[in-house]
């Protein structure tokens, strides 16, 4: 199949959206597909061979923060280029009301359209102002895909209809090899408890988790409480009382294969994030590398560890209550054999997310809607067929 | 004002509108083959899915009176498909000709056929069923996801219709009012 994606947002800078974009081309080449994405990009940039650079963005003020979009005629022609010369069996749009290279690629599209709703955070009044003019384009996305159900409440909200829920993908398999450490695997009656997560943000929850941790030491005296990720501990340590600050290290930032082997030698990771969390990747990682998830229950937190039928994949409490929080741990780490049975639904639940599991549901999307014009070609050598739709207008 | 300017406005009113209308006969046209699409779309997968079943009765992997029972939905369904085919277009009115109860006697007969404990022995066991059971799961997504699209695009459908520039005008022609397809599509085995 040959399949053009779009992205609205420039592939010099990080995002979610383009890390998405990258992993599911990727996918697609390796699984004998034709990909090619049009992003934004300044001449010259590094960029993966199949990505077709547009142009260079602007900064400007949108969505209430500045953020690089490209637009305007040239883009506009540029588009309708790259869609002519693909000529794709479907055209993937992400996030198709971004004022960038979406909308001018969903506004030129004549293939079937695919597009993928990723942010939860629109403006209400701008969408209603800018209604009018955007319907028509909306018309022509053949297939909705949200990333959430954040997302896909937004789709229903602000425009109308439904959305299908594909989450984001997760390399899982990265998480599952990984093996034990250790320096941070637990031993009897000395469990360690993993905490992931910037430092110094308040809404990753260390200071819910520091609050917690007098009473947790008092049932479980020799517990380890590791402290993973970037930002200056010594701010943290100044929130410590004594007994806390001896058994807590502060791992600083580790790379990728050492955050998965730290999840990976955990009795219990703790994510008691406070809010602004959209989808949850951080605790799909911890389930995926085996280690029992205790969360605060955030909505997004708790569609992410429901397994329906199987049950709940982590043990909640409730958000920033470090009482609750203490309590839930102290109860977990004196019950090996829960901790065990959270582990394994943890490793089924987190397969779920993963690349394999996700890109198919993907595809899936993209052979309903072009087979759906595919099959329209055959139906047409059906006599009578040619008189099937009012057409007097045509 | 002359004579000739009220003529030089009254042109320029009726070439709008004229663009208008045939814009707006366009953007419906649009919208009926995309309904047009999405249901040839749901008909393809739909028979795939009665396909596989059939298959996954055949390979002997299921015990005989769920393979039976199986295989009495699967042929229903690809009956009806069948019988549609000799009359001039399965697509005459855009509307899924009552398929509706069929198909949700299938799912209901492919829940009974396959609990989970059933779906996970004949991943373990591998082989034919294994394979049957893979392409009923692929082909009851696709289901899924094409009755879902489809309902999006008539509802689509049924609002740009329901605007007086269409109706007033006739901009819908002859044309049928799609309806929603509504039957039971849920995944068995999972």
């Amino acid at each position: 199949m040959k399949i053009g994606l779009v992205s609205p947002y420039s592939f010099d800078v990080p995002g979610g959206v383009q890390f998405h974009i990258r992993d599911l081309a990727e996918y697609l080449i390796q699984h004998g597909h034709e990909a090619s994405v049009l992003a934004p990009a300044d001449e010259g940039t590094d960029l993966p061979r199949y990505v077709v650079p547009a142009g260079r963005a602007v900064p400007i003020r949108y969505n209430g923060s500045t953020a690089r979009l490209l637009f305007g005629p040239v883009a506009a022609a540029k588009v309708g280029r790259w869609l002519d010369e693909g000529d794709f069996d479907v055209v993937h749009i992400h996030e198709p009301l971004a004022p960038s290279l979406s909308l001018l690629a969903l506004w030129a599209a004549t293939r079937p359209v695919v597009a993928t709703f990723h942010t939860s955070n629109v403006r209400s009044r701008v969408m209603q102002a800018a209604y009018p003019l955007l319907r028509p384009s909306l018309e022509k996305i053949h297939g909705r895909i949200a990333v959430s159900e954040d997302a896909r409440r937004t789709v229903t909200t602000h425009i109308g209809g439904d959305a299908v829920v594909i989450p984001n993908g997760v390399d899982t398999a990265a998480f599952a090899r990984a093996s034990k450490d250790p320096r941070w695997s637990g031993a009897p009656g000395r469990p360690t408890i993993v905490f992931l997560g910037r430092i110094d943000e308040p809404r990753k929850g260390l200071p819910v988790l520091s609050a917690a941790m007098p009473a947790i030491l008092d049932a479980v005296p020799g517990a380890r409480l590791l402290v993973v990720g970037p930002g200056s501990a010594e701010a943290a340590r100044a929130r410590l009382s004594e007994p806390v600050l001896a058994a807590t290290e502060f791992l600083g930032a580790l790379s990728d294969e050492d955050k998965a082997s730290a999840l990976a030698s955990a009795d219990l990771y703790i994510a008691p994030h406070t809010g602004g969390e959209s989808f949850g990747i951080v605790l799909v990682e911890a389930m995926a590398a085996g280690a029992p998830v205790l969360a605060s229950d955030l909505a997004a937190f708790q569609r992410v560890l429901d397994g329906g039928r199987t049950g709940m994949a982590g043990a909640l409490f409730a958000n920033e209550s470090p009482h609750d929080l203490a309590a839930r741990a102290v109860e977990l780490l004196g019950d090996p054999t829960r901790l065990h049975a959270l582990s394994e639904l943890g490793r089924e639940r987190a397969r779920v997310f993963d690349w394999a599991v996700v890109a198919k549901e993907i595809l899936a999307v993209y052979d309903t809607v072009a087979g759906g014009s595919r099959q329209r070609e055959v139906t047409r050598l059906r006599p009578g067929a040619d008189r099937r739709r009012g057409g007097e207008h045509t | 004002m002359t004579l000739i300017s009220w003529i030089v406005v009254a042109v320029c009113v009726l070439l709008v509108l004229a663009w208008y209308l045939s814009y707006s006969a366009a953007r419906l046209d649009r919208l009926h083959a995309k309904v047009e699409g999405a249901l040839s779309a749901l008909d393809a997968h739909v028979v795939r899915r009665a396909e596989a079943s059939l298959e996954l009765a055949n390979s002997g992997a299921i015990d005989p009176a769920s393979g039976f029972l199986l295989v009495a939905a699967a042929s229903e369904s690809l009956e009806r498909v069948n019988e549609r085919t000799f009359e001039a277009d399965l697509l005459e009115g855009q509307h899924f000709a009552g398929r509706e109860t069929v198909e949700s006697a299938l799912t209901e007969v492919l829940h009974a056929a396959l609990p989970v404990e059933v779906s996970r022995d004949l991943e373990a066991q591998g082989g034919p069923g294994a394979a049957a059971l893979e392409r009923v799961r692929e082909a009851g997504l696709r289901v899924q996801l094409a009755r879902r699209f489809h309902n999006e695009a008539v509802k689509e459908v049924q609002r740009v219709r329901s605007k007086r520039v269409v109706t007033i005008f006739r901009l819908a022609g002859y044309a049928d009012l799609p309806r929603t397809v509504e039957f039971d599509d849920t995944l068995p085995g999972t």
